[in-house]
């Protein structure tokens, strides 16, 4: 199969090769099919299915904190001895706190997203037949699907799943008489890890080869749209940390099973007695873990910003404000991303100047994305705004990025840290800013290119319910989260009621449960319309949104090679919307013109009173202000 | 056929989303409704209020009052859901027939984006009023604390301003600038000085914000260093799951300690000799022991398991013989085996290092001094108010973290890495309970995830003059002080006992 499809893309050239190919079976077309854009809906379906698991595994723990102390029966129904009496274990409780985070992190938000979205939009929007490497592609999601199956199946295992956090710190991960899911459960984490690491970077590869070497006529680095340079800058992200976090696992698994000490030194246990390791330090795999970790946050984060850039531009029909600008801004972040790690470990313990050098370059951070915000901003100013499901939330990754990077300000502070590490507020923050912005930017994704996916269209109104319905509930869990991390609330606590002085947070925890569990049903609507609409859903136009990137100049039935005919050639950048020297209010790469230049430079007039409402000239002094700071350039 | 099944699906969706919502809002009114009694295994897992509604019993006013509200409820969402699904059907077939949309989603949305601004901005603000007044601010009981404060105070203001302004514009923008048939949104694809503009500004706030926070940062984790003159000191040891802490004696000086030398009777392995003698004997006894184990395991012992096993009673007692089968499974597969060997391999290498400290002269010398014998070792910490105090932490097992949320104070507990954080309290623990009320009390609580009793692992810390800590020091045991008066007795007795359970284990 693989030969056939690098064949066909040999003979691209001749602009028939889908005469000949080969005939392709269930096997091959669905199951190992090294086509890209088969390859992003498997990474998408397993996706939405790793996120409903990671989702419904947060309803239950948070059941356990909003009544920690009341039986919920159908709890032992579902667990069994995890659970019994309707009182979720200790044990367990870790569990799936650290399987929540993991397949939130890692299969949902790293593979869900930038998989699905780097295999489908890279190829289509740079205007290349497949990826470089299909087959390698291919074996990139196969690799996925094994580590799923090898995480999920720790559920399995007699003592549990990995239960010392996502973060998985030794000695508490290393030692299986520290904890039961510190056996096992661990060792089958790991396995998923690495081969989750294998995906990844059979993927990245993959990702930045197809966007160095493969574009289309035309198609210069500065007339790529924000998605891809996204995905890119996501990819190197991942190919340079990815294999740190390897090193990390393959050393812990020594300490685990071969009696090596990296991490391990001057360790008693209770019930085993004093242990031999002595010399290693577990500060060294904070360092190593966090040296992908921070770093993932952004691989995570970025083609959701991306998305949302893309989305916004089309949706508001306008220029993306400052494309150069936002290009700067992600690779600044990137760069930045690499050299910030440390601020995850204030307080291990590590030199104090190290922490002030660390808080220096976080700092900085801030910088590029607060530029991202204003962009965004102005995008939307004087806008024409289409309120797709997709334009919904990508405004509500917006927000959350505004609420949750604000927060950052506080945490990156080393003085701050001090605190607020691992405080619930911690937990507000990178649920807000990392979780729910990047799963708003994979929604926005979802229901932007969905068409393209499946040809035909998702229901609009029950998007717009699923955006308001899953908004709502996210600030309503999130947001009062901060308030009790500032109390001195800590995470990762099994429940409060044993200490009376978190005794006041009971009706607030019990607000954050109701919000998770209406959040989680909300997801329903979207189940629904999802699988719905695959089959029954109204068929969709070549270019529903009236886009102007080249993944909508292609046929709405999928075929191998992408194109039928040439692969078109690309005139100008991707956000030429609302060009006042012409009619319609996009002007798609692809479309030649009649020899207009590729950025409109005419006179615009300061304030267009066609559609200038009254409304507007009465609005605040402030705004206003803001208003004539945009015209300073005309003046 | 089609639209039949189309309906039914519908219904049957509107209906989970129905009775899910409304049971769980009926449970938020009425918590007890998730009581045991009210969710025996016949009855379904959802919907427990209406099945708990029983008029027979219904005497109490609170529960009837209850049902009705959650009926309410129910009826309210039922009716919500029909007249949404109705509208979408009607729009749905008007806009089949006349080819337009009759609902504007547009201007729902749009409309949306304006009451989401409006009620969210009151919900911060309520969130800011009345959560606000627990959060920990401006009431700091350490002198760095009013530091850490006023730069806590400054982030927040900062940030507050930038929230409530984005997110204005944001949602403002996504109202004012909603889908309008015949508009053109403005062309306006980039201005470098506007980008510059808030490129330089948020660097600047930032700027100042480092600055001052690296004042804070430094004045905090170089306490000690900037400190001349006596720094009192508390060693502050974590273990799975709890905290003890260590004073020196009498001498002022506090004794060495070592992982290697920890034992039933010396839980913080201080290097007191006789503690250590001992700790080798008990070793070496318990070497014998397992390879006595490691002899009969495939003979008497693995028949005595078949014993008990087969006395169990089965019925009763599953549990244990599921226990029992387990120790027998672990005995056939060699588990037991390789598990006895590891630690005969580990006993034999923590004497051969205690020896190799033992015999070497200037390791000796400077291990085993007599620092360590009158320290006290306490269940609370007890600090003087107004003078300076380093903690030193030093963990037995894993990583903990200690986190004194009332004194802006945390470091981790790291096994193998001394750690410390000098603060000075300010506010002592009956000031502090003036201001809250009699329960309240200073705690340290564990902040990193150590395994399953992490939520409850803490350790009350007392905040008060120097005469009173000096008078609760001398209420401390020092273990080692008493021991040494009636060393032979108490040795002999406890050797005795390990020796006579050893001698058990190793029959079994």
């Amino acid at each position: 199969m693989s030969t056939a499809t690098i064949d066909s893309h040999k003979v691209d050239h001749h602009g028939d090769a889908h005469g000949h190919h080969h005939k392709e079976t269930f096997i091959t077309k669905y199951i190992f099919s090294t086509d890209h854009k088969m390859i992003s809906k498997q990474y998408l379906i397993t996706g939405i299915i790793m996120g409903c698991l990671g989702m419904f595994m947060s309803m239950l723990f948070r059941l356990q904190l909003a009544w920690p102390d009341e039986s919920v029966p159908f709890l032992e129904t579902l667990l069994g001895k995890w659970a019994q009496g309707g009182k979720i274990d200790p044990n367990y409780y870790m569990a799936l706190v650290t399987i929540h985070g993991t397949i939130m992190v890692f299969y949902v938000l790293t593979a869900g997203l930038s998989g699905t979205f780097s295999n489908l939009l890279i190829p289509l929007q740079v205007g290349a037949r497949d990826m470089a490497s299909p087959f390698m592609n291919m074996l990139s999601y196969w690799f996925f699907f094994l580590s799923s199956v090898v995480l999920l199946s720790s559920f399995a295992v007699e003592t549990g799943p990995a239960s010392s956090g996502w973060t998985v710190y030794p000695p508490l991960s290393a030692l299986s008489k520290a904890m039961p899911g510190s056996g096992a459960g661990t060792t089958l984490w790991l396995v998923a890890i690495i081969l989750f690491i294998v995906s990844a970077l059979l993927g990245g590869i993959n990702y930045i080869t197809t966007v160095l070497n493969m574009r289309t006529k035309g198609m210069s680095m500065n007339r790529l749209p924000l998605t891809i340079w996204a995905f890119f800058l996501t990819a190197v992200l991942g190919l340079l940390s990815f294999p740190v976090l390897l090193g990390a696992g393959l050393l812990l698994i020594f300490d685990r099973s071969f009696g090596t000490s990296f991490y391990l030194s001057d360790i008693h246990l209770n019930g085993v007695g004093a242990l031999t390791n002595s010399g290693g330090s577990p500060v060294l795999y904070q360092h190593l873990f966090w040296f992908l970790g921070h770093p993932e946050v952004y691989i995570i984060l970025m083609p959701a910003l991306g998305i949302s850039s893309e989305v916004i531009s089309t949706n508001a029909r306008k220029p993306i404000f400052g494309y150069t600008a936002m290009i700067i801004s992600l690779i600044g972040i990137s760069f930045l991303s690499f050299i910030v790690w440390g601020h995850h470990m204030f307080i291990t313990g590590m030199n104090p100047f190290l922490g002030t050098m660390f808080m220096y370059v976080t700092l900085i951070i801030a910088v590029p994305s607060a530029v991202k915000t204003f962009n965004y901003l102005a995008t939307l100013w004087k806008g024409n705004i289409r309120f797709t499901p997709a334009m919904l939330f990508a405004i509500g990754l917006v927000s959350f990025f505004i609420s949750g990077g604000l927060t950052g300000i506080y945490l990156g502070n080393a003085a701050l840290d001090i605190q607020l590490h691992d405080s619930y507020f911690v937990v507000a923050h990178f649920h807000l800013v990392m979780g729910s912005a990047a799963i708003f930017g994979m929604f926005a994704g979802i229901y932007h290119w969905f068409p393209k996916m499946f040809g035909r269209m998702m229901n609009k109104t029950l998007g717009s319910m699923h955006f308001w319905l899953t908004f709502i509930s996210a600030y309503l869990v999130f947001f009062p989260m901060h308030f009790m991390g500032l109390a001195g609330v800590p995470r990762r606590y099994y429940q409060f009621s044993l200490i009376p002085e978190f005794g006041i947070w009971m009706d607030v925890n019990v607000l954050i449960t109701v919000s998770a569990w209406l959040g989680g049903l909300a997801q329903i609507l979207f189940l629904y319309n999802f699988f719905y609409s695959i089959f029954k859903g109204p068929i969709a136009s070549t270019n529903p949104w009236e886009s102007n990137t080249l993944e909508w100049s292609t046929k709405l039935k999928h075929i191998h090679g992408n194109w039928e005919g040439d692969i078109p050639t690309v005139y100008r950048g991707p956000h030429e919307y609302s060009r006042p020297d012409r009619e319609l209010d996009y002007f798609p790469q692809y479309e030649k013109g009649n020899g207009e230049p590729e950025h409109y430079h005419g006179p615009v007039t300061a304030v267009d009173n066609s559609y200038e409402g009254k409304k507007e000239k009465a609005s605040t002094v402030f705004f206003s202000s803001f208003a004539y700071l945009f015209s300073m350039k005309r003046a | 056929m089609n639209t039949f099944f189309k309906n039914t699906l519908k219904i049957a969706l509107a209906l989970v989303i129905v009775f899910t919502a409304a049971s769980f809002m009926s449970d938020v009114i009425d918590i007890s409704g998730l009581s045991v009694e009210h969710l025996k295994a016949d009855k379904p897992m959802f919907g427990t209020a209406e099945y708990a509604y029983d008029p027979g019993q219904a005497d109490t006013p609170e529960k009837t009052l209850a049902s009705k509200v959650n009926w309410t409820i129910l009826i309210f969402v039922i009716l919500m859901v029909l007249v949404l699904a109705n509208a979408m059907d009607i729009s749905k077939y008007t806009a089949k027939i006349t080819g337009r949309e009759t609902v504007n989603q547009t201007n729902v949305n749009k409309w949306m984006m304006l009451i989401f601004l409006i009620l969210g901005f009151i919900g911060v603000i309520w969130e800011y009023i009345y959560h606000g007044k627990f959060i920990l601010m401006n009431n700091s009981s350490s002198e760095h604390g009013v530091d850490y404060d006023s730069m806590f105070s400054i982030t927040l203001i900062l940030t507050s301003i930038v929230f409530f302004m984005t997110q204005f514009l944001l949602f403002m923008f996504s109202f004012m600038y909603a889908h309008k048939e015949g508009k053109k949104a403005l062309y306006y694809a980039h201005n470098n000085r506007l980008e510059l503009l808030w490129t330089f500004i948020p660097a600047v706030v930032l700027t100042i914000l480092v600055l001052r926070g690296h004042q804070t940062w430094k004045s905090v984790v170089y306490a000690e260093e900037n400190h001349k003159g006596k720094i009192n000191s508390v060693e502050v040891f974590a273990y799975q799951f709890g905290w003890k802490a260590r004073y020196a004696g009498e001498d002022g000086i506090m004794g060495m300690s070592d992982y290697k030398f920890i034992s039933g009777t010396n839980e913080l392995g201080l290097a007191v000799k006789s503690e250590v003698d001992m700790l080798l004997e008990e070793l070496k006894l318990q070497i014998i022991a397992d390879e006595e184990t490691v002899k009969n395991l495939n003979t008497t012992i693995l028949d005595g398991l078949m014993a008990d096993f087969a006395a169990a009673d089965g019925v009763k007692n599953y549990k244990s013989m599921e226990s029992i089968q387990k120790k027998i499974d672990a005995v056939k597969n060699g588990d037991r085996l390789s598990d006895l060997k590891e630690s005969i391999e580990r006993k034999k290498k923590q004497i051969e290092r205690i020896l190799a400290i033992q015999n070497d002269e200037k390791i000796f010398a400077s291990t085993f001094t007599p620092a360590a014998i009158d320290d006290i070792i306490a269940q609370e910490i007890h600090i003087a108010k107004d003078s300076l105090v380093t903690f030193n932490f030093r963990s037995k097992d894993i990583i903990h973290s200690a986190w004194l949320p009332h004194f802006r104070a945390q470091m981790n507990v790291v096994p193998g890495m001394p750690t410390k954080f000098t603060f000075r309290p300010t506010k002592s623990t009956a000031e502090a309970k003036a201001e809250n009320d009699e329960e309240f009390d200073y705690y340290l609580y564990c902040n990193k995830i150590c395994g399953v009793s992490h939520y409850n692992m803490k350790i009350k810390v007392v905040v008060e003059s120097q005469a009173e800590v000096d008078a609760w020091l001398k209420t401390q045991s020092s273990p080692f002080m008493k021991k040494t008066e009636v060393v032979p007795a108490i040795m002999n007795d406890s050797l005795q006992m390990t020796n006579d359970t050893l001698k058990r284990v190793a029959l079994r």
